[in-house]
């Protein structure tokens, strides 16, 4: 949250000049929108004797009240209890959406542990590996891109260049199909994790060298004149400082890299996305597996900020009041 | 101006250093012949590579074990070799690009043996012939294939499907049954995958398609799985010839699977897979 401003002006949603207008164009849209798509109302409807255009109205009326209401009561609600509402709120409207899907649950009960006991295996597996190493080529690349060195920024340039460049599905291609041309026949789960953590490395280069850049002059000269080396100055002056800077977009890389990883299943790796296509595809249910895949994506990634969240407060304690 | 000098020399010296690290770097091998058989031999293994999303071709069963008819009968030719098949399940053009060394011994994935493709893989020998049928949906009235002259056509992209509707199927097998063209589309619209097309046919008649064209087994698969569609009547568009891949690299190689084919073939080993997987007989 960001800092509060207490200036005497009611919140935006609590303004009539905000919701009524707000609300009209619900009711309008609502009196627009085919009635079939609300079972429901319209059984409640249709039982009470009111069809047609009246029905229609009472409906995108009822809706609206509906709507109105669970505003002013989670306008009222305590900060924690806003936020745990409206994420209740919209979970059940997705759930709503994919049941809509008509899935076959099934399906999905009978696939779902070959999904997760091969496929999010695997996923974890290059994800996690991939990460790592991505956050060690990162380190390496913003010390070198930061150094007085001519080969290192050299290198570094044209790593970084080079890998936020290409695709990473080229990458993943050209690691995996050229080495062999030069008597490396590398493995399919080592040709990704290679790609994974070369082409996040390079992205992540630039996060670190970033947050080091952030953290005034000052402080390495300061750090200096009290003895400390260049590299104690960096390990215990400058990085606990640039890592609040640095954790954000970092914590974006590693959600992304998850996703990403599924791109290695192009060289045949038996990971969540690979089995979540061929399983749906021989039985004609790939809706069902692709939201099942979805969801295991979602629910790890949901972990990963969970961790992320811990990690800024690690970090930012220095400015907690 | 001594100085400027040391300074061309030693970048001059650092490109000359660079390009010999390349030159002894460039791959020299390319050359080489392979043994496979012996490097075979010497594993105990047969290192296949096929498709795991087709089925009754070859899926990932509920065990989470590869399945299928491609996967039986690449164990066959692994047993008749004396060796065990192992599995591994690579994107198709990666499969089909060539260019293995010596990652895959063989590639059981019910290729056609197109023109195209024989620059850069070697066929070792056909060992089925799926035939392949236009499917409309269940409500259409089309009755037959002339119905689908000026309709909009569905194929899976880059299949044999598509080269067949857009006219330039080039099929390099001598034994195949030549190629007659039926239907001149309005529209061909191209899927990525082989269960789009019937994504979009399965909506009420004419929705996004008027027919697809695709295997029949395809067609029946998704018919068993409740599809709203039928096969249009006529026959077969045409019978596609499938074969076993090898790489380039090895004649000699490709000329013993060809023998451990054809052995197969005489001996009604084909046949007997074939009806476990299709119920029918492809194999001739």
């Amino acid at each position: 949250m960001i800092f509060a401003d207490n200036v005497d002006q009611p919140p935006l949603l609590r303004r009539p000049i905000v919701f009524i207008p707000a609300l009209a164009l619900l009711f309008l849209a609502l009196l627009r929108a085919d009635p079939a798509n609300w079972p429901l109302l319209r059984g409640v409807l249709a039982a009470a004797g009111l069809g047609g255009v009246l029905g229609n109205g009472l409906a995108a009326a009822a809706v609206c009240v509906l709507v109105g209401a669970n505003a002013y009561v989670l306008l009222r609600l305590p900060v924690r209890w806003q936020v745990a509402m409206v994420w209740v709120e919209l979970t059940l409207a997705l759930a709503a959406l994919f049941v809509s899907f008509d899935l076959s649950y099934a399906f999905i009960r009978r696939k779902l542990w070959i999904l997760v006991s091969i496929g999010l295996v695997n996923t974890l597996l290059i994800s996690a590996v991939s990460i790592v190493l991505a956050f060690i080529l990162a380190m390496a690349g913003a010390v070198a891109k930061l150094s007085q060195n001519g080969v290192a920024l050299g290198v570094a340039n044209f790593y970084t260049s080079l890998f936020r460049g290409v695709p990473l599905l080229m990458q993943i291609y050209i690691i995996y199909l050229g080495l062999p041309q030069i008597g490396v026949v590398v493995d399919a789960i080592p040709a990704g994790v290679a790609a994974l953590s070369l082409c996040y490395g390079a992205y992540m280069t630039e996060i670190f060298r970033g947050g080091i850049e952030s953290i005034p002059r000052g402080q390495w000269e300061a750090a200096r004149a009290l003895g400390l080396s260049p590299g104690q100055t960096l390990r215990q002056v400058i990085l606990p400082q640039a890592m609040g800077v640095i954790i954000p977009p970092t914590g974006n890389q590693f959600i992304a890299m998850l996703k990403d990883s599924s791109l290695v299943s192009v060289v045949g790796v038996w990971e969540l996305m690979y089995l979540a296509r061929t399983q749906g595809q021989s039985e004609f249910r790939h809706i069902e597996m692709m939201l099942t895949a979805s969801m295991i994506y979602w629910i790890f990634s949901i972990l990963l900020e969970l961790g992320q969240a811990r990690i800024e407060r690690f970090f930012g304690r220095a400015h907690a009041r | 101006m001594v100085r400027r000098f040391a300074a061309v020399a030693s970048i001059a010296g650092a490109l000359l250093a660079a390009a010999v690290v390349l030159a002894a770097c460039s791959p020299a091998s390319r050359m080489r012949p392979a043994d496979t058989f012996a490097r075979v031999r010497a594993r105990g293994v047969l290192t296949v590579a096929t498709n795991a999303g087709w089925q009754p071709q070859g899926f990932i069963d509920d065990s989470g074990q590869l399945a299928g008819f491609d996967i039986d009968v690449a164990r066959e030719i692994a047993r008749r070799l004396g060796v065990k098949a192992r599995f591994q399940t690579p994107d198709w053009s990666v499969m089909t690009g060539g260019h293995w060394r010596g990652r895959w011994d063989l590639m059981v994935g019910s290729a056609t043996p197109t023109r195209a493709r024989a620059h850069v893989v070697d066929f070792a020998g056909v060992y089925y012939y799926s035939p392949y049928v236009f499917v409309v949906n269940r409500m259409s009235t089309a009755r037959r294939r002339a119905d689908l002259d000026g309709r909009r056509i569905g194929v899976e992209t880059g299949t044999t499907s598509e080269d067949y509707i857009r006219r330039h199927l080039e099929i390099d097998d001598p034994s195949a049954p030549a190629v007659v063209y039926s239907v001149t589309p309005g529209q061909v619209r191209t899927y990525a995958n082989s269960m789009m097309p019937f994504d979009d046919l399965r909506l009420p008649a004419g929705a996004r398609l008027d027919a697809v064209l695709a295997p029949e087994q395809t067609a029946l698969q998704a018919i068993r799985s409740g599809y709203p569609i039928r096969v249009l009547p006529g026959g077969y568009a045409f019978r596609e010839p499938l074969t076993v891949v090898t790489d380039k690299d090895d004649p000699a190689w490709t000329a013993r699977i060809r023998r451990v084919i054809a052995a197969m073939k005489a001996d009604g080993a084909l046949r007997v897979i074939t009806l476990k997987w299709y119920g029918r007989d492809y194999s001739s």
